[in-house]
């Protein structure tokens, strides 16, 4: 569990992280979400002690980072931005020299790394040097060297940023399998990869918390508004005026105006339902504009931040 | 501390930086005796003392990547994160590099045994000399790593590590020009000869005073000073405190 009460860290004028306090329960996977910037980073360093806050408390299952770092630092594994990997050792030298790091005794070692090689699936590569791996190799073993030590949370940032979709699949998995017996924090500026591993969402802009959820409340939420994006042809300011006296949308605006292909954003009231949709195609076919593509857009970041600042929700 | 150590050691043998390092000092060794022994006046104590005014290129190879390549690598981060505290770190590299010392020193081993041998002599003078050299080396090394805290680029790193090694075994020199500055600028400012000589002279002892090369070139005739040796440890333990305070100013760094 970590208790985070209050946390801010002032780099000159600038405070990068301003009055952060939220909670991580047992076992509980909690998203951090944000986009480049925010905090998320700064935030992650200070839980771990890496940095030093300016003021605020951080407790790790009841060890305040600053007062008793090694209790506190013992609970956490770490993967940071840049996974800290040595590339002139081998995989395996280096988990040994983590162990060391982290004071695992000679004879749990074995066991605990076997398991660790076979759970992150590395063992094929533990004789290989570090540098020669592959990206996704390098995530993992970066991972691996999180759960050196059997820590009860692990703190991952943006641990599938550069890895191809397979590899980011396969990361998600892990992560899921490591949620039963670990408390997780994830930060990520993609929304879609938080949905698929949290419980609990934090959402952090601009060094504020602007929202913490639990994920059906933020995808509730979110799905009060829904978009479609239509391509067609014919023109736009005159289909926008009278698709809006459709039932069931909001609002249409006009987005590529061209001779040709027009584009326009609809807004609906609800969730996107097929009644909706049909009845825009019987209306675009009636008007003898030819529909090129229908597709909802997927809520944004920004959106949301607008969503929860628009709405002035409190936390 | 024995972890950071060790991966430190290996990691010298893993890229060229140990090899490059032995190797200068087993041509400089190597060349010195050989010259020595070719004209059959063969000196373990002056190969040793020739060989430490090559300090000031041996350690800066040897200590710049110590903790610059750590910052690069973003692998510092381990130092902070895991239970392992900053201190044990720093001692753990200054071992690494002290041991690739005294890996290096084993060339000066081979001539002694071969001085021996051939019924050279190897007397206490030549111990003291080898007690200093592995001091002196000590100190240096604490300089070099301190220099290597202080940025994250290898290059930069070795540059000042050669500066402030440079300064430390041209301290009487400098003594002198800082003791002429002073007793002019004394006298320009209206002092009499006299007292402008004796400040320009206090001056010039106060400076030389830290000069670690005189303070232990009685070594060689075998009068061994406790208190120069104290002397060298401290001026390392200040330079490896001052590493630390590097490494933990990083932690509570606002900018």
């Amino acid at each position: 569990m970590i208790e985070i009460n209050n946390l801010v860290k002032r780099y000159g004028d600038k405070k990068a992280v301003n009055g952060i306090s939220f909670t991580v329960n047992d076992d509980e996977v909690l998203g951090f979400l944000g986009p480049n910037g925010a905090g998320k980073s700064t935030t992650m360093n200070i839980i771990t002690g890496y940095l030093s806050s300016t003021s605020g408390t951080v407790k790790v299952n009841g060890h305040d980072i600053l007062e008793e770092p090694e209790l506190a630092k013992k609970e956490i594994g770490y993967l940071p931005e840049t996974p800290p990997l040595y590339m002139d050792m081998t995989v395996k030298e280096y988990l040994d020299f983590i162990c060391d790091l982290k004071g695992v005794a000679k004879a749990k070692r074995k066991h605990m790394l076997e398991r660790i090689i076979t759970l992150v699936k590395i063992s094929d590569v533990t004789d290989r040097l570090i540098g020669n791996l592959s990206k996704g190799y390098k995530q993992r073993v970066g991972i691996a060297q999180a759960m050196v030590g059997d820590p009860s949370i692990l703190i991952l940032d943006e641990p599938t940023v550069g890895l191809d979709p397979n590899q980011i699949i396969e990361i998600r998995r892990l992560i899921k399998s490591l949620a039963k017996s670990h408390s997780i924090i994830i930060s990520s500026h993609i929304l879609s990869e938080i949905q698929e591993v949290a419980d609990r969402v934090v959402i952090i802009n601009n060094g504020y918390i602007a929202a913490v959820d639990s994920l059906s409340d933020l995808s509730k939420r979110l799905s009060g508004q829904t978009k479609l994006l239509m391509t067609f042809g014919g023109p736009a300011k005159d289909c926008s005026a009278k698709i809006r006296t459709l039932p069931g949308i909001a609002s249409a605006v006009p987005k590529v105006i061209n001779s040709k292909v027009s584009q326009i954003e609809i807004t609906l009231v609800g969730e996107s339902s097929t009644e909706i949709r049909s009845s825009i195609f019987f209306f675009m076919a009636q008007q003898g504009w030819p529909i090129l593509e229908l597709r909802s857009m997927d809520p944004s970041l920004e959106d949301i931040f607008i969503n929860i600042t628009a709405g002035k929700r409190k936390v | 501390m024995l972890a950071i150590f060790k991966r430190e050691f290996l990691s010298y043998f893993r890229s060229p930086v140990g090899y490059v390092a032995i190797a200068i000092f087993s041509f400089l060794s190597g060349f010195i005796f050989y010259s020595q022994f070719s004209t059959g006046a063969v000196n373990i104590g002056s190969e040793v003392i020739s060989l430490r005014s090559f300090f000031v290129i041996i350690v800066p190879i040897i200590t710049m990547g110590l903790l610059a390549d750590d910052k690069k690598r973003g692998t510092d981060i381990l130092y902070y994160t895991t239970p392992v505290s900053l201190f044990s770190v720093v001692v753990g590299k200054v071992l690494a590099a002290f041991a690739l010392f005294v890996v290096m020193f084993i060339n000066v081993i081979i001539h002694i045994i071969v001085t021996v041998g051939c019924g050279g002599v190897f007397g206490v003078g030549a111990v003291g000399t080898i007690i200093v050299f592995f001091f002196m080396a000590f100190m240096f090394i604490s300089m070099g790593l301190f220099a290597s805290a202080i940025t994250d680029n290898q290059i930069v790193s070795a540059i000042v590590a050669f500066i402030i090694i440079l300064i430390t075994q041209l301290l009487t020199i400098i003594a002198g020009y800082a003791g002429t500055a002073a007793s002019s600028i004394a006298s320009m400012l209206g002092a009499k000869t006299a007292s402008a000589y004796q400040i320009g002279s206090a001056v010039k002892k106060a400076i030389a005073w830290f000069d670690p090369f005189v303070k232990t070139q009685d070594f060689r005739l075998g009068v061994f000073s406790v208190s120069s040796l104290v002397f060298l440890v401290s001026i390392g333990v200040l330079f490896m405190y001052l590493t630390f305070r590097v490494l933990e100013k990083k932690r509570w760094s606002q900018s």
